[in-house]
């Protein structure tokens, strides 16, 4: 039985990577498709596009937290910025109804230029008080979209932003946001993916691992930081932009500092400075209380009897965000400590967060060797 | 604008910076032997507060209970908030810091907001989300007049006691041999543990005496208030972090200095009309203006090295301050062959624009003289404090001795 499981894992690890990739991308597309056949309830459709909400979040994060190594808290301030610019430009508050693309386009640029503002006095900083001012930055940025109601309408947040208009089809079903986000995940992963591999990722994953040999060897730690922080706020505008026309409504309490709490667990879940890893870590965070909550609420209820738990069912069903984040909580130290590189880890941050462990750091080693040698041989 | 109300601000704004100053006291201890922020901190200070106001509760005093029965529930409870609040500091540092040490500091920084999260969304969980009230007839409710203004009793027994603890706290620090040994871990752990030193006791002790005082300052947050939310830490928390750094990391003295600027700018800059303010604002330009004029130039040229010292180059240093954005700007954009002329460009350009805001400032707040701030930007001043001194001053007002890892 062994035996068949291990070699199960040998060949699955020996498949080449876009396998992984196409069989995800397929899954992703099939999915909502589920609930166009009558299979799934609604609900499973709203919670996929909010988790490819989070998973553009997680990527573009992932940027900053896993590939440069700097701990940005305040992540959400950006996806804020392009929430209020589409919100702004596309509803009744002020007046005015601009074109998709423009939006887009002018949700990115804006966001960006607010990343490039914010982090040039800040990038100077280094490790936690970084995360700290731009915690303060996050902060203050909700601040200001709760009290200038002369434009956010304050508290009261900006309700009827029109769906958008794409080449003549108008976007307002859940389904159609799905796809929509499904396509801007995948040109973001695109796109990342060849960053990753450039002289620019390199660049990055140098400064993260240590700063002054990086400046040594050429990189500019400011400018490659800047670069980071400016393409991640981007992709957060682009997120927050599809959002705002997702939900139609938007106020400042979408944007507290726990959001920014909670991509970051998504991220260090997934393992930093990994893709798939920032994916997985998105979906995980955010399909697994809600799975649990119908495991308790619904599926077990309706196959052991309604009379199953009462007071689980109702904790489940009042309770459960507290309950939520206090898991996250615990998922947070747990990873820390038990297992920092996150669950898809990336090879050179799983050598390196293990490398006072010299067995383990020893089986690294041997299993980036194989990795670089086509995967002759993984047994150790 | 009478004296009364800027009086009576100014005590509030002392009060509000004593409790900072509590809970400021045990970042800057953490800080300064493990280099860690200790992001949990700001909730160990609302759990303190919770269980003091739970046990009063519990107690069910009314108005009718001699006196001497509330002094010792009284006491009952700051021990129990004290003594509990302690055992959780000492628990978070063995479970959730202590795997960590050596690790990297993204890693523990981590860890702590984790922490935070479980101790939040717990006390959400056994008390729920409303806010937990203070038995009123607990709370001393006099009033004393200095100088013709009524002024709460209650703000002068915060004021004194938190002098009366921050005196505890200096005498273990200094002259008690455990203090020795927190002084030793900060310096150079790895030299402390070479003589002998138990650095995990003395990190467990410096947790301890962090989360004590911040239980009190839980206590009189709560009594001064009158309420406490799960919440509530995080905002004090931060704003403690700001105070801490704005007097220097790791510095005790710093910390509380830092603390009572913190609290003033924040009662000040609420309560007080805004041309009141900008005369500050002028103030803080003036000594802006000494700096750039004549302090940092001449710095600055003490540091020219002994063959490149002529007049004409000391001339050259000093009028890249003194001219600022158009010398330095073309030194900073021309030739880069001189890298003192280079570093005090770049110096002159961070004082010049410094300056400049204060000046703006000065100048908005004249031109809108009778208007007051808005309560609601109340939290936004203390980050906007936060984020400016990291930016131009990392190392704080008095300095502390490891700014070269910010």
């Amino acid at each position: 039985m062994a035996n068949v499981f291990s070699g199960m894992g040998q060949r699955l690890r020996q498949a080449p990577r876009w396998t992984f990739s196409l069989a995800a991308l397929v899954l992703a597309i099939t999915f909502p498709l589920l609930e166009q056949a009558g299979l799934m309830d609604t609900l499973w459709l709203r919670l996929g596009t909010r988790t490819l909400v989070y998973v553009l979040l997680a990527l573009g994060l992932n940027l900053v937290l896993g590939e440069t190594g700097l701990l940005h808290l305040g992540y959400v301030a950006f996806f804020a910025v392009g929430a209020y610019t589409t919100a702004i430009l596309s509803s009744p508050r002020l007046g005015y109804h601009w074109n998709f693309w423009a939006i887009m386009g002018l949700a990115i640029a804006v966001s960006s230029l607010f990343g490039f503002v914010v982090g040039f006095p800040t990038l100077r900083l280094r490790g936690d008080y970084l995360a700290i001012v731009t915690l303060a930055f996050g902060e203050i940025t909700r601040i200001t979209f709760n009290n200038w109601e002369s434009v956010t309408n304050g508290p009261g947040g900006i309700p009827g932003i029109y769906p958008p208009v794409i080449f003549g089809w108008l976007v307002d079903k859940p389904i159609e946001f799905y796809y929509l986000l499904l396509i801007a995940v995948v040109l973001v992963v695109i796109v990342l993916t060849n960053i990753k591999n450039s002289r620019i990722g390199r660049a990055w994953n140098a400064l993260r691992e240590d700063e002054i040999a990086a400046n040594h060897a050429g990189v500019r730690s400011m400018g490659m930081k800047m670069l980071a922080v400016v393409i991640s706020s981007g992709i957060a505008g682009l997120a927050g932009a599809i959002f705002a026309y997702y939900q139609q409504f938007i106020n400042p309490t979408y944007f507290i500092f726990m959001q920014s709490v909670i991509v970051v667990c998504m991220v260090v879940l997934g393992g930093m400075g990994s893709i798939p890893g920032a994916i997985a870590g998105a979906v995980v965070l955010d399909m697994t209380p809600e799975v649990i909550r119908q495991v308790f609420t619904n599926w077990l209820p309706s196959a052991l009897g309604p009379d199953f738990l009462p007071q689980v069912q109702t904790a489940m069903q009042t309770d459960f965000d507290r309950y939520r984040m206090l898991l996250f909580g615990i998922i947070i130290v747990l990873m820390v400590i038990f297992r920092p590189e996150g669950l898809l880890p990336n090879a050179l941050w799983r050598r390196e967060v293990h490398e006072e462990d010299p067995r383990e750091a020893e089986h690294t080693r041997q299993r980036l060797f194989d990795f670089e040698e086509g995967h002759k041989d993984l047994e150790v | 604008m009478s004296f009364d109300h800027v009086f009576s601000l100014t005590v509030s704004g002392i009060t509000v910076g004593m409790i900072y100053a509590l809970i400021a006291l045990g970042y800057t201890m953490v800080y300064g032997v493990l280099e860690l922020i200790n992001f949990a901190h700001g909730e160990v200070f609302t759990v303190g507060g919770y269980i003091a106001a739970t046990t009063l509760i519990w107690a069910g005093i009314d108005t009718t209970t001699p006196l001497w029965v509330k002094i010792g529930y009284f006491a009952l409870a700051i021990v129990l908030s004290v003594s509990l609040t302690a055992f959780l500091g000492w628990l978070i540092e063995r479970v959730a810091y202590r795997p960590l040490r050596g690790s990297s500091r993204i890693i523990a920084l981590l860890s702590a907001i984790g922490v935070s999260l479980i101790l939040q969304n717990s006390l959400i969980l056994i008390y729920g989300p409303e806010p937990i009230i203070m038995p009123t007839s607990m709370v001393p409710s006099g009033f004393v007049e200095p100088f013709g203004v009524r002024i709460r009793t209650l703000q002068f027994v915060i004021i004194g006691a938190s002098i009366v603890l921050m005196g505890i706290l200096t005498y273990i620090v200094k002259s008690t041999r455990i203090g020795k040994a927190m002084r030793a871990t900060s310096q150079d752990m790895e030299a402390a543990e070479m003589m002998g030193i138990d650095t995990n006791r003395t990190i467990s002790f410096t947790f301890v005496i962090g989360s004590g005082l911040a239980a009190i300052g839980g206590f009189l947050v709560a009594m001064y208030y009158g309420s406490l939310q799960y919440d509530t830490g995080f905002l004090y928390g931060l704003k403690a972090f700001t105070a801490a750094v704005l007097g220097g990391i790791g510095n005790i003295p710093g910390a509380v200095v830092g603390s009572l600027i913190l609290g003033l700018a924040e009662v000040w800059g609420v309560g007080l009309e805004l041309g009141l303010l900008a005369w500050l604002f002028v103030g803080g330009l003036a000594i802006g203006l000494y700096f750039q004029l004549v302090r940092a130039p001449k710095a600055r040229v003490g540091h020219i090295s002994d063959e490149a010292r002529t007049p004409e180059y000391e001339h050259k240093i000093a009028g890249l301050y003194r001219l600022a954005p158009f010398t330095s700007m073309r030194t900073i954009l021309g030739e880069r062959k001189d890298a003192l002329a280079d570093v005090s460009a770049r110096h002159a350009m961070r004082l010049f624009s410094g300056n400049v805001v204060l000046a703006v400032f000065a100048v908005m707040f004249f031109m809108n003289g009778d208007v007051q701030f808005a309560s609601k930007w109340q939290h936004a001043i203390s980050f906007a404090v936060l984020m400016a001194i990291l930016m131009f001053r990392p190392s704080g007002i008095l300095g502390d001795n490891i700014q070269e890892k910010v």
